[in-house]
């Protein structure tokens, strides 16, 4: 299966801004049955793009601009192919639990244990454990977590607007409405407590036609894996009720959404902004492979260089124009 | 200055006190603490010696004088530090006192092999839970103390630091036992303030003794500025053409003068955060004459603050993609991001372990005694024993959020209790301690104070360091709390060459 990938971010600003930074984590993933076939970065302004692996193994491409703008622009294209997914058991063992040991999980298990910025445990956390008897898990690791997936599913409302994207988990187990991030958290949180490693992970969904999913189309989404060791990285879709499939398409991973942001960024300047960001997710036959662009490219004659004009001072009368 | 050095107790007033002798000594009092002029039974250490003839032959008046001159010196030279919420005055000359504490080739000799070899072992320390972690899965240390500390910056995993380097710049706070040995108090790692301090204090007080400074053989340590540059210069692989600046957070930093001091002696720029940009990854200054490129930067910020796009969003005194120039190699930060995991009050106990682990080799200098409130068994031990111990809070510093039991109120000890019940992690305790005694000048007489000990060590290529250090004193009597912030004031130290 491809999907073909376009996520625009446009920023606008009411008066010039300048000096902008930004960070993109953006890149599908390349692993397990996700492999990144192509994937490219316009911004206009045009900027040069810088690009890095940080600690979760996220791609992070990052950029700026320097001069006066009062609009940002960021176009990303991907084609990924998903391979058909190896079937889940319906449930492992209850020794499963024994299994959360030093022997099988390594230190950055044991870091995704620990509290993070979004996903802890909270009062609030506490009670919502506590109503739906989440707090002592006594059937197998994946079957609970199925559990804890569908009792996330019928608790809460599907609304957007209710939460902004740095509300803590307590705004939404409050109000019992929220959006995929703050499903995710909770999940998150909740595997954490019953010492389960879980992740948070930011990506794409990719909506059927008459689909019936919570979440809408024209946006990223947000779910959660977690660490079982004798399956390894098993997905949950909270949002949805569902495992994660074969639409599920994979950007990056984090502790919680501080650590996985699509954009991020700092400029200066005194102004409004107002984001906008579309997403298209669509199923294509095949990719373009990276030969037959090279065969389908007309051959060029290279400009010739001008030995008259030094570089320097070909630069130096171009910003005279200014 | 940032870290609190001393945790504390009441004079010996145990009935030993007693005046040493005659006039300037009238109201000298040795209690149980071991001082530094005199031993147990009042005579004076030979390496006293000179002084103390110096101060018998001296006018009570002559003395007065040149402390006046001191102080003098250094208002008009703006030696000043900040208090923060004191009501008065925020800026103050830090007080300086007249009288130079002395230490031995032999001690100084240790104390540097010492030091040497805790730096080693902690840049041992940062380089593996940065990289492999090692440490953690020999369960050297519980992996939840690294994860669950604030100064952990994960961001830093697999990047590299030059020399394997990350303190380059690290000030260790000493005190003497009533036994004599000097043991570590603390660690600071991230951004340790007061080196401009211990160069003003020699500044001064070489003039107020010009005749003994020359007659004992005194180490000299106005080559610290030098050797901070050469430091610096050598974790970038262009030498004298690399392009250096100070980061400071500006001028409201209590020691943004020891920042300007220290870019005027190297010669180097002295910025803050707005003066820098980072452009296609290469961070620049902004200067009179356009951008200048910038190699490396000596940056007295803390880890928070110094990337907004990393860090703290709400940074105003950092440098937006600062961190991912770093990251590239573009620019070398000193000292590395993420030191203060190890200099965290948890992990400080687990030091001497840290240099059995890494180097084979037993601590030279001795840790305080420390009880770690994770431990259960710690926990009962402070909480029954609260008004003997110093609790402090693990990621706090200068003295904020501490309990001194012996001076505190049963109130104070039950409200402080409940904290530490609250969130066990986050406490240490140690016994309190009798910081030795050094005469002080007070009151137009010679008097016993409390004083510690802050040398500075510089590593990068090698390590080095300037011998001699920043002697804290407690200008109240009795007292053991010699942060500047806290009515502190400090001494030149002479380390003697033989």
């Amino acid at each position: 299966m491809f999907y073909s990938i376009r996520h625009v971010t446009r920023f606008r600003y009411s008066a010039p801004v300048r000096e902008s930074v930004m960070e993109l984590r953006m890149q599908p993933r390349s692993e397990g049955p996700q492999a990144l076939r192509s994937f490219q970065i316009n911004t206009n302004p045009r900027a040069q793009l810088y690009a890095y692996t940080d600690h979760f193994g996220n791609a992070v491409y990052h950029f700026n601009v320097l001069r006066a703008h009062e609009e940002l622009r960021i176009e990303a294209q991907a084609v990924i192919e998903l391979s058909r997914l190896t079937p889940m058991p319906e449930a492992v063992d209850t020794l499963e639990w024994e299994r959360f040991n030093s022997y099988n999980l390594t230190d950055d298990h044991f870091d995704l244990l620990e509290p993070s910025k979004f996903s802890f445990y909270s009062p609030a956390l506490a009670r919502f454990m506590a109503e739906n008897e989440l707090e002592n898990p006594k059937r197998d690791p994946l079957t609970e977590l199925k559990v804890l997936n569908r009792t996330i599913h019928d608790a809460f409302a599907y609304e957007l607007g209710v939460t902004q994207v740095h509300s803590p988990i307590d705004h939404a187990l409050d109000e019992r409405r929220g959006v995929c991030q703050d499903f995710a958290h909770i999940m998150i949180a909740v595997a954490r407590r019953w010492g389960i490693p879980a992740r948070y992970v930011s990506g794409y969904l990719y909506h059927r036609p008459n689909n019936r999913d919570r979440s809408g189309p024209d946006a990223t989404h947000a779910w959660v894996e977690a660490y079982l060791p004798s399956l390894g990285w098993v997905g949950f879709d909270p949002t949805n009720n569902v495992l994660t499939g074969e639409r599920h398409i994979r950007a990056a991973v984090g502790r919680d959404y501080a650590d996985v942001p699509p954009t991020r960024g700092t400029l200066k300047g005194i102004a409004e902004t107002e984001l906008a960001i579309a997403v298209a997710v669509e199923p294509t036959l095949a990719p373009v492979r990276h030969e037959d662009f090279l065969r389908v490219a007309r051959p060029m004659s290279a400009p010739q260089p001008t030995p008259s004009m030094p570089e320097r001072l070909y630069h130096q009368q171009q910003q005279q124009q200014q | 200055m940032q870290h609190e050095a001393v945790a504390d107790l009441l004079e010996g007033l145990t009935g030993a006190a007693r005046p040493v002798r005659g006039a300037p000594y009238g109201n000298y009092r040795l209690g149980s603490a071991y001082d530094e002029m005199f031993d147990a039974g009042a005579a004076v250490r030979p390496h006293y010696a000179e002084l103390d003839a110096e101060l018998l032959t001296l006018a009570p008046d002559e003395l007065h004088r040149r402390q006046q001159a001191c102080e003098l010196s250094f208002l008009h030279q703006g030696i000043t530090f900040t208090v923060y919420s004191d009501k008065q005055a925020t800026e103050r000359i830090i007080p300086t006192d007249l009288l130079p504490r002395i230490v031995t080739a032999a001690e100084w000799n240790r104390i540097e092999t010492g030091l040497k070899q805790r730096i080693e072992a902690l840049n041992h320390f940062l380089r593996d839970i940065y990289g492999d972690g090692r440490v953690l899965k020999d369960g050297v240390l519980p992996r939840s103390m690294i994860y669950g500390s604030k100064h952990y910056r994960r961001e830093m995993r697999g990047v590299q630091v030059p020399h394997g380097a990350y303190v380059n710049v690290c000030g260790t706070d000493l005190v003497r036992r009533e036994d004599g040995a000097f043991v570590v108090l603390e660690d600071n790692l991230r951004v340790p303030s007061g080196v401009s301090y211990m160069l003003a204090n020699r500044d001064v007080v070489r003039r107020a003794f010009p005749d003994l400074f020359r007659a004992m053989g005194v180490r000299p340590i106005e080559h610290y500025p030098r050797e901070l540059l050469a430091a610096l210069r050598a974790l970038t692989p262009f030498q004298e053409d690399a392009s250096i600046a100070v980061l400071t957070p500006g001028v409201f930093n209590s020691a943004y003068f020891e920042h300007a001091f220290l870019a005027r002696q190297m010669g180097v720029e002295l910025v803050e955060g707005c003066d820098l940009l980072v452009n296609d990854n290469v961070v620049y200054a902004r200067t009179t004459s356009g951008l200048k490129r910038i190699d490396v930067i000596y940056r007295r910020i803390d880890d928070d603050f110094i990337d907004p796009l990393i860090f703290r969003e709400d940074s105003s005194l950092g440098v937006p993609g600062l961190f991912n120039a770093y990251r590239a190699g573009n620019v070398v930060i000193a000292n590395a991001l993420g030191t203060g995991v190890a200099d965290d009050k948890a992990v400080y106990a687990y030091v001497p372990r840290l240099i059995r682990y890494y180097l084979s080799e037993e601590p030279i200098l001795d840790n305080v005694e420390t009880f770690l409130c994770r431990e259960p068994a710690s926990l009962s031990h402070v909480l029954a024993n609260l008004d003997k111990l110093v609790v402090k809070a693990v990621g706090e510093s200068g003295g904020y959020g501490m309990l001194v039991g012996p001076h505190a109120t049963k109130a104070e000890c039950e409200a402080f209790a409940e904290k530490v019940k609250a969130d066990p992690e986050n406490y240490i305790a140690q016994p309190t301690i009798q910081l030795s005694t050094a005469p002080t000048f007070v009151d137009g007489g010679v008097e016993a104070r409390h004083v510690d000990l802050r040398p500075f060590i510089l590593n990068g290529e090698k390590t080095v360091i300037v011998p001699g250090a920043l002697t804290r004193v407690a200008l109240k009597r009795g007292s053991l709390v010699v942060n500047s912030s806290q009515g502190g004031g400090s001494k030149d130290t002479w380390v003697l060459s033989s």
